[in-house]
């Protein structure tokens, strides 16, 4: 092999080395056992990675910022505490609110408030770190405890035990499905969210001046600035739309589990995180694409259900989970990184 | 200027972080204070407690330490009301929460006992540290009552004549599980046996691997089944750490793979048997004659009602009340310099242990359970 | 006094501890182009960026076609007619060079998409009528220092601005696209533009400008018609006092070889190509080159920085390996990098810290605790023997002007006694009276037997200080030249000999 074609392969398998290895683990796991690949496994993975893709995408525009957000789960925790509270069976016995009404409007309102409450929280993150410049690491970890905090309050005040037995018509909208196909899964409401939070998303980040913008901070924000551009009021808008997918993400886990407790959504940021990186998403800011977060969000969770499905130790999907992030992160530094 | 706009966003967001706790504060206050009579009535009694460490009726009172291994336990949330319930004209409870960690833990009883309390109520983070909790004890002489979490020795062999342990067996809630299926099983075997082997193929939920309860309740569940007589096949067995989410995804996958298989689910909590559950119920169980049998844990109230409605087969209580019950009742007791076990129904066994019972709880006996968590 | 674009009277600025403006002022009359000079620290930067609204004055007037104004941050002066081309390259790298000439006001349309299409054509036809041949799809990163620095320029000029402020266009230029810029800034002359230049380069500023203001610690001093002025007169208004002479004089006497460097060639991009030349005791060897002919990566392969994939290096006639920049330092080698600000000072730290950072193995004791003592009179050393004006030891180095801060490292470096130093652009940036200084420390160093290596942009610099020039040409080595026998002509030729 000459020189050229080498460094060519040495590329490719760098530039791609994290694909390579989603590729080898899934052949691993079909040989391990070949009854993985159906219809009914795509569907479902399809489903799985539904909410977590919603997570994903909001949490993609913070790291393109050259930050992050380490309270998406809790957010999420808040959010389907409050509404499974909320959002009780009317004919339920022990109903935390026994006078709620039930009605569709009153569904829509309680998704709308606990969307809104979310995007408020996550844009006090967003000030704290556009206006004092508090690291986002920082901002958001106190933002976590506090939601913790003010959702375990809130929890525990109103019996302490899981909340379920949730409006059927609340629940069908997360776990309805569009088609059914039987013994083959189904194809769900979820996915249809997750299409439409995609293409929101990738129009936000494509085609709007706040998506432009968004990139322009994260690579530059100095740049940004004496180009016009109103890096605070941009930082503020992408934590605020963080916090409205993570609002939509926690009504939709809710109803997708039927149940909630004050731990729901612990460290779901992690999985948020780790699939942007496994999508490209660079840590350093500037750098990513929505298709980038779909395929890191599909690739984990292909490899969170094929570990499970050929029944792997807990302990070393643990180990399994850990190398795919660092590999994914270090073929990302390689690529800002200039070699000497 | 700057400076200016710098202080008003500080104060916009101070507000808005108000508000926000405001919301929430508001939407459970309401409801709660017009349509609950008899909770309210039980929270002002709660406020009157926490007040009571400054009114002349604390110094009355003797007051006792308590950690808690976490907050966010569903089950230890039931033993601790249990407690602050049955310490009501008893004692002042000092709660702590130890946040799952060990550490932690031992910091806030070095707190407690330089506060003075009479007696500690200790749910170990680690059951291995009993020794050295007893130690710092033993240094103040304040007795203490472990809980939940046992020495794995055998309280007995700690070095301390004033610690005493109330709790139950890990195995026996595996035992008891294990009993349960066994029963339903030998009832429904026409029914559940699918594929006719006499055999019992299931899926097991764990809970965090290596905690003592997930490993004694995945064994000896299985065990019981085996030694008496019922022939068992594991088709899978993962962790989803007590958490229902991750049950829901763990059994959507089982239910892809095997679709046809599956007899029994058996979960290590309630938690990730309604996880479990909700899966089931999308794949159409539940609904037109398909069922599934699926067991649990802890007996929570949503579990009971699941129960109730006949999608969940069984549970095992882990009696709450009688343990913080009995908790709060030897504690008092050591604190007013007493025999633990003075004027109570409880005995301790050879290893200085409380045995609370636990109890299979079916559609048949339900009001044990809800009697148990005070509904 | 008549027909000013912009007026700026009595601009006063203080920082923390500094009176950054005092009184300073500057009136710009339509087409013309409008000199800015001052020795860094000067206040030129400070004076451009309360006019850009990046800083807020403290007192003073500021009037653009007689109407007072006070822009409270970039994009207002964006709107109001006022752009900027900034002293370091702004620009967000991983986008498109389109998405960075439009950032702050991409086009839109239906309210709220943004126009991808006229972008990228708008794009086009402003370079088209610069004839800045870009490719607007293009990735910032991908493009050279140049390409980058003359996007930069398009971008100033396409805002229509009737200000525009360049703060040192040409420091990553070609002599080529210098030339390029001065025509483009002609056209803008003719279209009644008024222009604020900013640079060091007086042969530049002589050539190009209508005006000269002069300032000096924060204050004015001048403002003469350009055709008045000489690089003498002006360095004089600068520096308050003559400068008999640019640079010092040449007392350093060249004696046997000490390093030779053969068929150096590096592994991975931008290559260096087999590369061979010898430096001697006492010698200052000038680099030599256009942008992108690979000085730096030179210095860097000796260096060990870059991988290296052939030749070899022999110091005093052994040959050493210089693996690493530990492997050098320890071998005796020294280099003082390019870009001070980024790869040369630790800017939130204290001078103490950044002379003593290189030679950190000398003080620690057996135990591994460092000497303070010695640290401190080491540190000492540093600031009176490179004669650095600072309160003390403890001041960070970050406030200190860029003379004094490339003096603190040329310290450093000293502090590990080297016995090669490699100094890569050792004045960019700097004030004329503090390069005269520094000047007298390359040669001071050469005095003492060292060997010197220098790289530079500025050729009259180059055949001012050096013994021997070595002119790189597209990673080779195109010749190496007695300074005294060669001139600028020859020198170019040279640099464009593998193009």
């Amino acid at each position: 092999m000459d020189k050229a074609s080498k460094k060519k392969l040495t590329d490719f398998l760098l530039n791609y080395g994290i694909y390579i290895v989603f590729f080898l683990m899934i052949v691993a796991i079909i040989i391990t056992d070949p009854k993985f690949v159906s219809l009914n496994t795509f569907t479902t993975i399809l489903t799985q990675s539904s909410t977590r893709c919603i997570l994903a995408l909001g949490v993609a525009g913070l790291i393109v910022l050259a930050g992050t957000d380490l309270s998406v789960g809790r957010m999420v925790g808040l959010g389907g505490v409050l509404a499974a509270s909320l959002l009780q069976a009317p004919d339920f016995a022990r109903r935390i609110y026994p006078n709620l009404p039930s009605s569709w409007g009153f569904i829509a309102l309680v998704i709308l408030g606990v969307v809104l409450l979310l995007a408020l929280a996550s844009t006090v993150s967003g000030v704290m770190v556009a206006t004092l410049h508090m690291h986002p690491f920082i901002a958001t970890l106190g933002m976590q405890l506090i939601l913790y905090g003010v959702c375990s309050t809130y929890y525990n005040q109103i019996g302490g035990s899981p909340i379920g037995s949730l409006n059927e018509n609340f629940k069908n909208i997360a776990q309805g499905k569009l088609i059914d196909l039987g013994a083959n899964g189904s194809i769900s409401y979820l996915l249809i969210y997750a299409i439409i939070a995609i293409g929101i998303m990738w129009f936000i980040w494509n085609k709007t001046r706040l998506g432009k913008n968004m990139f322009a901070v994260g690579g530059n924000s100095e740049a940004a600035e004496v180009s016009g551009v109103n890096v605070t009021k941009t930082i503020i808008m992408v934590f605020m739309m963080a916090g409205i997918c993570y609002g939509f993400a926690s009504v939709l886990e809710l109803g997708r589990t039927g149940s909630a407790t004050n731990n729901l959504g612990v460290n779901y940021e992690l999985d948020a995180i780790s699939a942007c990186v496994v999508g490209g998403v660079s840590f350093n800011g500037g750098v990513g694409s929505i298709g980038g977060v779909v395929l890191g969000v599909l690739l984990l969770q292909v490899i969170n259900y094929g570990l499970a499905f050929i029944n792997v130790d807990p302990y070393l999907q643990y180990i399994v989970r850990g190398l795919i992030i660092l590999v994914a992160v270090s073929i990302d530094m390689r690529k800002y990184v200039k070699k000497k | 200027m700057k400076m200016k706009m710098k202080k008003l966003l500080a104060a916009m967001l101070a507000c808005a972080m108000l508000a926000s706790f405001a919301a929430c504060s508001s939407s459970e206050d309401k409801p709660a204070a017009d349509n609950k009579p008899a909770e309210t009535t039980e929270k002002t009694e709660d406020k009157k407690e926490e007040t009571k460490k400054d009114d002349t009726t604390a110094a009355e009172l003797p007051a006792i330490g308590v950690t808690i291994y976490k907050y966010d336990d569903n089950f230890m949330t039931y033993t601790r009301k249990a407690m602050e319930n049955a310490a009501k004209d008893v004692a002042v409870l000092n709660l702590n929460d130890s946040q799952n960690d060990q550490t932690k833990q031992l910091e806030q009883i070095d707190v407690l006992i330089n506060q003075g309390v009479k007696a500690l109520i200790i749910n170990l983070v680690d059951p291995s540290n009993a020794p050295v909790v007893a130690e710092k004890a033993k240094a103040a002489n304040i007795p203490v009552v472990f809980v939940n979490k046992e020495y794995p020795e055998g309280t007995d062999k700690i070095d301390y004549d004033k610690c005493v342990y109330v709790g139950t067996t890990s195995e026996e809630s595996g035992i008891i599980q294990g009993q349960l299926i066994l029963d339903a099983w030998n009832a429904n075997k026409e029914t559940w046996d699918k594929n006719g082997d006499g055999k019992l193929q299931y899926v097991m939920l764990m809970g965090e691997v290596g905690h003592p309860d997930a490993e004694a309740r995945t064994k000896y569940s299985i065990q019981t089944l085996n030694d008496n007589g019922v022939e068992t096949q594991e088709l899978a067995n993962q962790s989803a750490t007590w958490d229902t989410a991750k049950a829901k995804d763990l059994m959507d996958t089982w239910l892809v793979k095997f679709p046809t298989e599956i007899e029994a689910v058996i979960c290590n909590n309630d938690g990730m048997a309604m996880g479990a559950i909700e899966s089931l119920k999308g794949a159409g169980y539940f609904a037109d004659g398909k069922y599934m049998p699926v067991f649990g844990v802890d007996a929570l109230p949503e579990a009971l009602d699941l129960i109730e409605a006949g999608e969940m087969a069984g549970t095992v209580l882990n009696d709450p009340l009688n343990q913080g019950k009995a908790c709060v009742e030897l504690a008092a007791n050591y604190a007013a310099g007493k025999d633990p076990l003075e004027g109570t129904s409880w005995k301790l066994d050879e290893t200085k242990a409380v045995r609370v019972p636990y109890q299979a709880i079916t559609i048949d006996n339900l009001d044990v359970a809800r009697e148990a968590y005070g509904n | 006094m008549g027909n000013y674009i912009l007026e700026m009277t009595g601009i006063v600025k203080e920082f923390p501890g500094v009176k950054a403006l005092d009184n300073a002022q500057l009136f710009l009359r339509p087409g013309t182009v409008h000199a800015l000079m001052g020795e860094n620290g000067a206040g030129k930067s400070t004076l451009m960026k309360c006019l850009f609204g990046i800083y807020k004055k403290d007192a003073g007037s500021i009037k653009v076609n007689g109407e007072e104004v006070e822009y409270e941050d970039p994009k207002q002066a964006l709107d109001h007619g006022v752009s900027m081309v900034h002293q370091e390259l702004n620009q967000v790298r991983q986008t498109r060079v389109a998405d960075n000439i439009w950032l702050g006001r991409f086009p839109v349309k239906n309210g709220f998409i943004v126009d991808e299409h006229k972008m990228i054509s708008e794009t086009q036809k402003i370079f088209d009528d610069l004839a800045i041949n870009v490719d607007p799809k293009e990735k910032v990163a991908n493009l050279s220092v140049s390409q980058a620095q003359m996007v930069e320029i398009a971008k100033a000029v396409s805002y229509n601005a009737k200000i525009v402020v360049m703060d040192e266009p040409t420091s990553s230029l070609t002599e080529k696209e210098v030339e390029h810029l001065f025509r483009i800034i002609n056209h803008l002359k003719e279209q009644g533009v008024g222009i604020i230049y900013i640079s060091h380069k007086m042969e530049e500023i002589l050539k190009i400008s209508d005006d000269v203001t002069i300032m000096r610690d924060g204050k004015w001093i001048a403002t003469e018609r350009a055709e008045d002025l000489t690089t003498d007169k002006i360095i004089k208004l600068m520096v308050g006092r003559d400068l008999t002479n640019r640079f010092p004089p040449k007392t350093n006497q060249p004696g046997e070889t000490i390093l030779s460097v053969e068929n150096l060639s590096t592994k991975f991009l931008p290559k260096v190509d087999n590369a061979s030349f010898e430096l001697k005791k006492g010698e200052i060897l000038g680099i030599a080159g256009l942008m992108g002919s690979r000085r730096t990566e030179l210095v860097e392969t000796i260096f060990g920085i870059r991988t290296r994939e052939g030749g070899s290096i022999t110091l005093n006639g052994k040959e050493v390996q210089n693996k690493s920049a530990i492997d050098s330092i320890n071998n005796g080698f020294a280099l003082l990098t390019e870009e001070r600000r980024q790869t040369g000072i630790f800017a939130g730290l204290s001078i103490r810290f950044n002379s003593i950072i290189a030679n950190i193995k000398s003080y620690a004791n057996q135990v591994g605790a460092l000497n303070e003592g010695k640290m401190k009179t080491d540190t000492k050393w540093v600031i009176d023997s490179m004669r650095v004006k600072t309160p003390g030891e403890g001041t960070k180095i970050g406030s200190l002007s860029g003379g004094n801060q490339q003096k603190v490292i040329l310290g450093r470096w000293l502090l590990t006694d080297p016995e090669i130093l490699m100094l890569d652009e050792p004045t960019r940036g700097i004030d004329v009276g503090a390069k005269y200084e520094i000047y007298q420390l390359i040669i001071d160093l050469a005095n003492k037997g060292k060997g010197v290596i220098v790289i530079s942009s500025e050729m009259p610099e180059l055949l001012g200080i050096s013994d021997r020039i070595l002119v790189m040409s597209n990673g080779k080595v195109a010749g190496i030249v007695n300074t005294a026998q060669t001139n600028q002509e020859e020198i170019l030729a040279l640099a464009a000999k593998y193009i």
